[in-house]
């Protein structure tokens, strides 16, 4: 084959090469571990958006709540022991 | 991979499916594990980096783009391991053939593209590939043999676009003068 013709080939030489891939092994365990890592990141997505979620809707009004009713008694009690 | 459907598959990986995650990694592996083996010229770094690579696109696969494209941010990533990989272990490329049973070495027999090579061209282009240089091989494998555009190619090696035109013209004048070395002289093995 001459070097002319080696040429002409060289662009749909390389885009032909052969794709190889991995043992079945290694692809499983890869696959495996992957899968396993995105379910752990979004549990943990999970939980982090759930107690905010909760925080927001139910813990910050109730705590906000207590917080202001226990303000209110001690300025009232404040109040009376001045009275006294 | 059509872009459409890449579209959605980073839409549906952004949100957790595991299913666009499998099909992601059938659609990829395989090229980006050829990519690393012709980089690395060793099937078992290829075989840890591929690993990493997909493991760092699961640990971020929430903050991807919309419009990622998959292609260039893969290869990307397994190219910066790769170039991690030679940096931790201060490798210089001569010193490779040396120390590893790294291909093409004399007298051990023909590489595995080899070996499985369709024809006497694709043997010699696997052969001539492997003899170049890390920067002009990786350059022709992402674009003449992984189809990356020039830009995307760019983006991947951290250059500018005109620079990788160069590099590019460049690996395949080299790549030509090996051919013909070859062809000049077939009975002579690299290494």
């Amino acid at each position: 084959m001459t070097t002319g013709q080696w040429r002409d080939e060289f662009g749909e030489g390389l885009k032909n090469l052969q794709t190889c891939d991995a043992g079945l092994e290694t692809v499983e365990r890869i696959r495996g571990r992957c899968l396993a890592a995105l379910e752990a990141q979004w549990q943990r997505h999970y939980w982090r958006t759930s107690f905010a979620v909760t925080w927001r809707r139910w813990l910050e009004p109730a705590v906000t709540f207590t917080l202001s009713a226990l303000y209110l008694v001690n300025a009232v009690h404040s109040s009376f022991a001045l009275l006294r | 991979m059509e872009r459409e459907i890449e579209l959605r598959l980073v839409a549906r990986l952004k949100s957790g499916e595991s299913a666009a995650f499998e099909a992601i990694y059938k659609a990829f592996r395989p090229r980006i594990f050829s990519y690393l083996v012709r980089l690395s010229r060793r099937r078992d770094i290829a075989e840890d980096l591929l690993e990493e690579t997909f493991l760092r696109l699961v640990a971020r696969a929430r903050d991807l783009r919309c419009d990622t494209s998959l292609a260039a941010w893969l290869f990307t990533v397994a190219r910066n391991l790769h170039v991690s990989w030679r940096r931790h272990n201060a490798l210089h490329e001569d010193r490779i053939f040396d120390l590893t049973p790294s291909w093409p070495v004399p007298d051990r027999g023909e590489t595995p593209f080899e070996a499985t090579a369709r024809s006497e061209t694709e043997r010699r282009l696997e052969m001539a590939l492997a003899r170049l240089g890390l920067q002009d091989r990786e350059v022709l494998l992402l674009v003449a043999v992984e189809g990356l555009t020039p830009s995307e190619t760019a983006s991947v090696l951290g250059l500018a676009p005109e620079a990788v035109r160069k590099r590019l013209q460049r690996a395949r004048e080299r790549l030509a003068a090996e051919m013909d070395a070859e062809t000049a002289s077939p009975q002579v093995k690299a290494g």
